[in-house]
């Protein structure tokens, strides 16, 4: 009885001494025993906008990310080092220190270790049973560092094992299962675009892609593979193909060189002549300006090569998409396009029209391509206004090749006409791109897009750069002889 | 010689019958009864068919999901038919198998006591084993076509949801049962629990869309006690 009155006066207090000292233990790898109390109100000022004040995942924002807010309730994490279900404190203090790459979710590298430690504690206290069990480390299988003959193997294995299935024969997420995948609470999740490595979830260091492979990602379809492989090494030589599928980084361009040739310009988007360019990584954003808007953006990157010679200019563009879609309106599907932007006639000052397509007073120019329909002008006055050029002098071509497309447009270097522009060697022009993803719902507004870029052409090599400089050194030595003679005479 | 040959033979053929008898079976082997329950169901068979656009080879080219069986005289197929409070009943010796075949999981509800599952791969093909539980730790192992059988252990009952990623219309049902006294209806709608000691249950009746459902029995030995479900929506 007294026990009984004693719990019911002092329960607040014991719960939270019991709730501190399970959070209080050090986890494996836990730097800091954080504090859940004094993480509480810091979560509510962070974190709840997403996350929800509950812990849910289900905060004010939460409807319009993709992928959708941690439900911390769950006690599941994607990202863990652990064999067993629970992550270590020390990686929920990495993904609250660094973010994750390709979602909403950013970097709180801003507040100081101790309140991350006590957002660990708080968090970790929406699923306090899930965290009972002790962390137990994942094993990894010993390091096999990277050569040709391991990617080889890798290759063979990411075969084997069919990672295809989902992530696509070359790595671009665009795999047969890719639609029909459903994260823990039945939302539809996508798979990692393995040539994109900066926007791995967990990081893209080999520990953490090798890490992932073996004890999967916890709530999504990928599965652990550690028990699936034919040798626990091949997890590294998994590891190995996969970091040779792309670059680290996608070095993002500034400008948009465009490079002077002397020779015919190929129509075939797979020509070794496109592959001897660098490209130009332009990145896209949603469009959010105009309803419908576009959050969750498919289309996050193109690479742009482009080329000109005396009678015209060749843009060669890159880049993925998961689903080659052609419009088919009984099917409410919509046609993959892109589209490059430029002011109809260049300007001597700093004006541009309006970047999102134009507006009434200043209108655009637009070189496009829709998947069925191919190249064609148009003038823009808003994305709602847009009139097809007459007498059409573009043309181009387009492959769509394992969850990229690759398309050259080409266009007479000069024109006539006041709707286009005419390119000039050396001048900077005014440059912005546009893309839809057909298969992810995109049209209309619904886009990515870019602000206003500065594209500029080379100028052209003549063959003067051949005859000054002979001509300067022969000059230089004779004036070098003539000094020479005269200080001779004079001696 | 012979006759010694003889004895020999005879003493282990009666130790062995004596070995076989003495099996930790149901603890009501001598004089339990049965339960025979019929699940049925009024309604129409639900079946949600899907295009398959990869592996058609192995998983044809439209994939069914079978969510309500129902056979001749409303009998309702994959019901899990289990006296939860009855004691005794060692778990079946019987090491419990689910096939992924033809893009399926097969049988489509499985039973067993707590203890380990072999999930077979008959397909040739990559299938991940998915499996969605609160009470057993949750599972997600890729198993590609090299790996013929993968073995899960499954401790506590609970009745565990079973899918595959690669082949999103791939379903099935793993039920850990406390004790051995269950059955799974077949396509008629029946299963028979065997040896069940002389006692007072209360009987359930699962089902993965239609839910589950309570019946009270009184089981006397020797004889059969027939039990009738008819699951609503």
């Amino acid at each position: 009885m007294s026990a009984a009155r004693l719990g019911g006066l002092r329960a607040p207090g014991v719960l939270i001494v019991a709730v501190a000292l399970v959070l209080g233990a050090p986890g494996l790898g836990s730097a800091q025993p954080g504090d859940a109390k004094a993480g509480k109100p810091l979560y509510d000022l962070k974190c709840s906008g997403c996350h929800g004040e509950k812990g849910d995942g289900k905060g004010p924002a939460a409807e319009l990310l993709v992928p959708q807010p941690r439900d911390f309730t769950s006690g599941i994490y994607k990202i863990r080092t652990t064999a067993n279900k629970a992550p270590t404190d020390q990686d929920l203090f990495r993904i609250i220190t660094d973010g994750m790459p390709g979602t909403s979710m950013p970097s709180w590298a801003v507040l100081p270790d101790k309140e991350r430690w006590n957002l660990v504690a708080y968090i970790k206290s929406f699923a306090a049973d899930k965290f009972k069990e002790a962390s137990k480390k994942a094993e990894l299988p010993k390091e096999v560092s990277s050569s040709a003959e391991s990617i080889k193997r890798g290759k063979e294995m990411f075969e084997a094992i069919e990672c295809h299935k989902c992530h696509g024969t070359e790595g671009r997420a665009d795999g047969p299962s890719r639609s029909e995948l459903k994260d823990e609470w039945g939302h539809p999740i996508a798979p990692a675009n393995l040539t994109k490595r900066w926007t791995f979830r967990g990081g893209a260091s080999r520990t953490e892609i090798a890490t992932r492979l073996t004890n999967g990602v916890l709530g999504t379809p990928m599965p652990a593979f550690i028990d699936s492989v034919e040798k626990p090494e091949d997890i590294w030589h998994l590891t190995n193909f996969i970091l040779s599928l792309g670059p680290d980084s996608p070095h993002y361009a500034t400008l948009v060189t465009v490079t002077a040739v002397s020779d015919a310009i190929p129509d075939d988007p797979n020509a070794d002549f496109w592959k001897k360019l660098s490209p130009n990584n332009i990145p896209l954003m949603g469009q959010v300006i105009i309803d419908p808007r576009n959050f969750n953006p498919s289309i996050d990157l193109v690479s742009v090569r482009a080329v000109y010679n005396d009678k015209e200019i060749a843009f060669h563009l890159t880049w993925d998409d998961p689903t080659q879609s052609a419009e088919d309106v009984g099917k409410k599907l919509y046609a993959d396009a892109i589209s490059l932007q430029f002011p109809p006639q260049p300007s001597s000052g700093s004006e541009r029209p309006y970047f999102l397509m134009g507006d009434d007073s200043d209108a655009v120019y637009l070189l496009r391509w829709q998947n069925g329909k191919g190249v064609a002008e148009a003038t823009g006055n808003g994305p709602a206004k847009i009139a097809p050029i007459q007498g059409a002098e573009a043309a181009g071509k387009a492959v769509y090749v394992n969850g990229q497309y690759r398309l050259v447009m080409k266009r007479p270097l000069v024109s006539k006409s006041e709707t286009r522009p005419t390119f000039t060697p050396a001048a900077f022009m005014p440059v912005a791109f546009q893309a839809w993803d057909g298969g992810a719902g995109e049209t209309g507004t619904r886009m990515s897009l870019t602000s206003w870029y500065y594209l500029r052409l080379e100028e052209p090599q003549s063959g003067r750069r051949f005859i000054i400089p002979p001509v300067v050194a022969i000059l230089t030595l004779a004036v070098m002889l003539l000094v020479v003679r005269v200080a001779n005479r004079r001696a | 010689m012979r006759k010694v040959i003889g004895v020999l033979l005879a003493i282990a053929l009666v130790t062995g019958v004596a070995l076989v008898a003495n099996r930790p079976g149901p603890a009501g082997a001598q004089g339990g009864g049965t339960i025979e329950a019929t699940v049925t169901y009024a309604g129409a068979a639900v079946v949600e068919k899907l295009k398959v656009n990869k592996d058609t080879e192995k998983c044809g080219t439209e994939a069914s999901i079978e969510k309500v069986v129902v056979g001749g005289n409303k009998g309702l197929a994959n019901a899990v038919v289990s006296v939860p409070s009855a004691k005794g009943g060692a778990p079946k010796a019987v090491k419990t198998t689910v096939d992924q075949h033809g893009c399926k999981f097969v049988p489509h509800v499985v039973a067993m006591t707590p203890g380990e599952l072999d999930l077979k791969n008959s397909d040739d093909i990559l299938h991940n084993i998915h499996t969605y539980s609160t009470a057993n730790p949750s599972i997600n192992k890729a198993q590609p076509k090299f790996k013929k059988v993968m073995t899960e252990k499954f401790e506590k009952p609970e009745i565990i949801k079973l899918t595959c990623d690669v082949h999103s219309w791939m379903l099935g049902w793993v039920a850990v049962m406390p004790n051995g006294f269950f059955g799974v209806t077949g396509g008629d709608g029946t299963t028979k629990i065997e040896n069940v000691p002389p006692g007072k249950y209360t009987v359930e009746a699962w089902h993965e869309t239609l839910g589950k459902q309570t019946k009270d029995v009184e089981v006397k030995a020797g004889q059969a006690t027939k039990v009738a479900f008819e699951m609503k929506k």
